[in-house]
């Protein structure tokens, strides 16, 4: 297979170094190539996809180009192939930096990356959405059907959902959000941000959402104290983001997205240990999520607590 | 309550890895054999949990359909809350900690 990977690579980038699987990536492959004297990092779909609203390739392409081109730290897209060895993949810069969130939240980050975050945050949710017509726009009643596709009684999630209807926030008109903006999809180095990765769920959403997905407890990978992606406070980012954007979102809709942010995530932990339980992708790693849910579950119940629900 | 992936299935899923992704790896002919040994306790496990009772998720399917229907009484978050931190004691007994 890497012979015909070579091939396809070769005659779209020219003479290309030994392609290298990176580890991690729950749904695509990452392959580390240098071509022309250049570090790229090629992007090829694997056996199944998270949610069933993940951007095809062609189209998580065309979103980083629209980004790139509008100035959001992201990796300099290059080319898709539609075929390479058999499946969709895309040709990107290779960013050097960290993205492991365990790791990163372990050192100390540079001071100013919050306001960088809520600085490339606001780029994202300026991009010109005609130039994407493809991009739908999400409700969190998605959720439910998701869930509802699991069959699995899950009490904790239904009450927090439950609360997400009855206090809904007066919706903002929606933009271009990244979907998945969060420690372990933004490569960090010693001066701070240096990219934003993993656009496969950008679609049209209320900005908060986006804004309040950092926030989500499973995202601070064990430095729980820091709510802002075990990294930093959220005040200056919420502050540097309103500032930026004139959207002047509340500290409250914060707290109701960071809960959509758990629910959300909850369910999601559910569908990957089913694509392992139906058999669309057998994993050890996807069936234990199963299990772990039950952390989200409980983050769940600790912010109804907090929210004054008994 | 029950849970998936269940018992059998998490066994299962460790089966597959072991022999499917593990051992074809594996070169030094002591390791083979252990983890053929291995995967012999793992088949063990899985025909004694074949012979336990299903669990029974009657009581769970109904509290969940309350809350869908918006019947939230006082005391729901408290109950729910304490079913989760059951689980947890199995599924990730450490977590609990964190709060």
């Amino acid at each position: 297979m890497i012979a015909d990977m070579r091939e396809a690579l070769e005659a779209v980038l020219g003479p290309i170094s030994e392609p290298m699987l990176l580890p991690g990536g729950a749904s695509k492959e990452a392959w580390a190539v240098d071509a022309g004297g250049e570090r790229l990092l090629v992007r090829r779909a694997g056996g199944g996809v998270i949610h069933r609203h993940t951007l095809s390739l062609r189209h998580e392409f065309e979103v980083l180009e629209v980004a790139y081109e509008q100035g959001v730290r992201a990796p300099r897209p290059v080319a898709y192939i539609e075929a390479l060895a058999g499946r969709e993949a895309f040709v990107m810069e290779r960013l050097e930096g960290e993205t492991i969130g365990r790791r990163i939240v372990r050192e100390p980050v540079p001071a100013g990356l919050p306001v960088q975050m809520a600085e490339e945050l606001a780029k994202i949710h300026a991009l010109p959405p005609e130039r994407l017509p493809f991009l739908e726009a999400a409700t969190i009643d998605r959720l439910v059907v998701e869930l509802d596709e699991v069959g699995e009684p899950h009490p904790a999630i239904e009450l927090g959902l439950w609360w997400l209807r009855e206090n809904r926030p007066p919706p903002r008109d929606p933009v271009v959000v990244h979907g998945d903006f969060r420690i372990g999809n933004l490569v960090v180095d010693g001066s701070g941000l240096v990219g934003v990765l993993d656009w496969e769920f950008a679609h049209l959403d209320d900005p908060a959402r986006d804004l309040a997905f950092s926030l989500v407890r499973a995202w601070r990978f064990g430095a729980d104290a820091l709510r802002l992606g075990g990294i930093g406070d959220v005040e200056p980012y919420l502050e540097r983001y309103n500032e930026l954007t004139g959207f002047d979102v509340r500290p409250e809709e914060l707290d109701y997205w960071e809960l959509a942010g758990n629910v959300g995530w909850a369910i999601g932990c559910l569908t990957q240990a089913q694509r392992h339980l139906t058999g669309q992708e057998r994993s050890v790693e996807l069936a234990i999520l199963g299990r772990l849910g039950a952390e989200v579950e409980y983050e769940i119940c600790h912010l109804l607590e907090r929210q004054g629900v008994a | 309550m029950s849970e998936r992936p269940t018992p059998d299935e998490l066994a299962e899923a460790i089966e597959e890895f072991l022999s499917g992704e593990i051992l074809p790896t594996l070169d030094d002919h002591r390791l083979r054999f252990r983890t053929l040994v291995a995967l012999n306790a793992l088949g063990i496990v899985r025909r004694e949990l074949a012979k336990l009772p299903r669990e029974d998720d009657a009581e769970q399917r109904e509290l969940a359909a309350r809350i869908r229907g918006g019947d939230v009484p006082e005391g729901t978050l408290a109950r729910v809350k304490a079913d989760v931190a059951e689980r947890l004691q199995i599924d990730s007994p450490r977590y609990l900690d964190r709060y």
